[in-house]
């Protein structure tokens, strides 16, 4: 094989995208471009040779302010989700970035890496126990004399956006921490030699520095935040009503197809919003370092 | 730099680092607990150690049979995701593709697109067909998502590794099938293996695309265990919890040995 910089044309080992290519298609492309074509039909071509293309779905979707109230809980919970998931994943990120030991490094990777890779129902369970009326909190709190009622942890906003925040805070811990451990830390020391103390230099330095790093961990999680399905159903109770869960009702419940496509096309407009935003941001960032 | 020296800032910022890796990794521990207590529903302090919920797993029809089908899926995808993402990811680095950069997004974009919104739109396809919900079907839905991350792990190490080692292979006269397997693929290897463990645990894990493309009674794990939890908070549910948990853990050690965990952070 000649060197690519020599050769710019295509060389056949292109080709071996080719499985990727068919799957990206079949599997997705023609997917979404179905639930889209649904959206607009008025029932289900397999077994209903009348349709016909309609708006209604969307007509629907404008004219009842509940969808509308739920897509902006979706949101709401997404934007708080990601906040705290932010402030509890800097210092983290910030850390596993400086740390000079390995085995230090290693342990905090794992502490990271293990929540994330044990399934999101397992983790909703985990939180369901803990906030639960007889849960650990209010059992030991009542045991302790500290509260004679249980609190209202869960089947609320507040124990939905909890579990959010454990189960997507890894991938902003692990977006941040590759950004920050790009900054070169002698920036920080030049800065304190110069009369800086250690929150200035850091607010000065290296908190700028690691904004595309806030940016792109952000943009994440919202994206994941406002698609959970299973912690908002099991952890909201009747309080909590978002996108994802309106959508599986649609087909699971009262079969749909139409309707949930046209939900679906909302929170997919949303998300690939997201998405572009989130590739501009790295892409900036890595410029052309790597291609990857 | 006198380290010895009592330094409250770096005390606090210590003990905030360490109060958020008890937020992280308290809950998960706790099951453990819940998965031993024998109380016939969640309820702490513990009173007691049973193994009663794992007997009632382990003996259970309906959570065995779902767990062998997540275990027969997972494998499949293993398979599927390592051929289609690693050879993706040698065509990307080495096949000088114009505009290989938004494709690689384009590739990528499953794992950020929302997961119930691809579990909807193949479900819609395959009624739209008429196929039903056939067992391959949900293998390639939780394929198009673990590929992403084959793809990941193997760009990683093409990216580090040097081209000129297969060159110096062509010029001492090995023709381009002979550098491929055996300078290229040995090369590869971690990358694509450590990709397909992921891949494993991703579709082992994987809930909203499987919610979707299964038939009743012939649930994934994670279907299985949502189902019973709307009704039911037991300790079987933390009997089957621990067993995905352990399964996350022998995957991170695993990870650590093929590439390191660190591969992985650097992107």
């Amino acid at each position: 094989m000649a060197s690519p910089r020599r050769r710019p044309a295509m060389s056949p080992v292109a080709w071996a995208i080719g499985p990727a290519v068919l799957l990206f298609v079949v599997f997705f492309v023609i997917p979404f471009a179905t639930m889209a074509l649904l959206s607009f039909l008025s029932g289900n071509p397999a077994n209903n040779p009348n349709v016909s293309f309609t708006t209604r779905h969307y007509e629907r979707l404008i004219g009842d302010s509940l969808y509308f109230e739920a897509l902006v809980a979706t949101l709401r919970i997404g934007a708080i989700t990601t906040l705290v998931a932010l402030l509890l994943g800097y210092p983290l990120a910030h850390l596993m970035a400086r740390i000079h030991s390995r085995v230090g490094h290693a342990l905090l990777l794992m502490a990271v890496i293990a929540p994330m890779l044990t399934g999101i129902v397992v983790r909703t369970f985990a939180w369901m126990t803990l906030l639960q009326d007889r849960g650990v909190i209010n059992a030991t709190l009542m045991g302790w004399g500290v509260i004679s009622e249980p609190l209202p942890l869960m089947y609320n906003e507040f124990g939905t956006i909890l579990a959010l925040v454990h189960i997507y805070v890894p991938f902003m811990v692990l977006t941040l921490t590759g950004v920050i451990g790009r900054i070169d830390e002698r920036l920080e020391q030049a800065a304190r030699n110069l009369g800086a103390n250690r929150f200035q230099a850091f607010l000065e330095v290296t908190l700028p520095l690691s904004l595309p790093g806030i940016l792109a961990g952000s943009l994440l999680v919202f994206a994941l935040s406002i698609s959970a399905y299973v912690t908002p159903f099991l952890m909201g109770g009747t309080d909590v009503l978002t996108l994802p869960m309106l959508i599986y009702q649609q087909v699971g419940a009262s079969f749909n197809l139409g309707f949930a496509g046209a939900l679906g096309v909302v929170l997919l407009a949303v998300s690939l919003v997201i998405v572009v935003a989130y590739n501009n941001v790295l892409g900036r960032f890595a410029g052309g370092e790597k291609m990857a | 730099m006198s380290r010895r020296r009592f330094d409250p800032v770096r005390a606090a910022y210590l003990t905030l680092n360490g109060a958020i890796v008890a937020f992280l990794l308290t809950p998960i521990a706790i099951i453990g607990v819940f998965a031993l207590n024998p109380t016939p529903y969640i309820s702490f302090p513990p009173v007691g150690v049973t193994l009663r919920w794992f007997d009632k797993f382990f003996t259970s029809p309906e959570f065995m049979n779902a767990l062998w089908l997540s275990l027969q899926v997972a494998v499949a995808v293993l398979i599927l995701s390592m051929l289609i993402g690693g050879l993706c990811a040698l065509g990307l680095a080495r096949g000088n593709i114009p505009g290989a950069r938004i494709l690689t997004a384009c590739f990528m974009s499953p794992l950020m697109l929302p997961a119930i919104l691809t579990g909807l739109a193949l479900f819609q396809l395959y009624l739209l067909l008429d196929i039903g919900r056939p067992v391959w079907g949900l293998i390639m839905g939780h394929t198009l998502v673990a590929v992403p991350y084959v793809l990941r792990t193997t760009l990683a190490v093409l990216h580090n590794f040097d081209r000129r080692i297969e060159e110096a292979a062509a010029v001492h006269g090995a023709g381009p099938l002979r550098v491929f397997f055996e300078v290229t693929l040995p090369l590869i290897q971690p990358g694509v293996v450590a990709g397909g463990i992921f891949a494993f645990i991703v579709s082992f894990d994987q809930f909203p695309i499987s919610l979707f493309l299964v038939l009743p009674k012939g649930e994934t794990l994670p279907v299985v265990l949502f189902n019973y939890m709307k009704f039911d908070l037991d300790g079987a549910i933390a009997a089957a919890s621990m067993v995905s948990i352990l399964m996350a853990i022998l995957v991170v050690v695993l990870l650590e040995k093929t590439i390191g965990l660190k591969t992985y952070v650097k992107l």
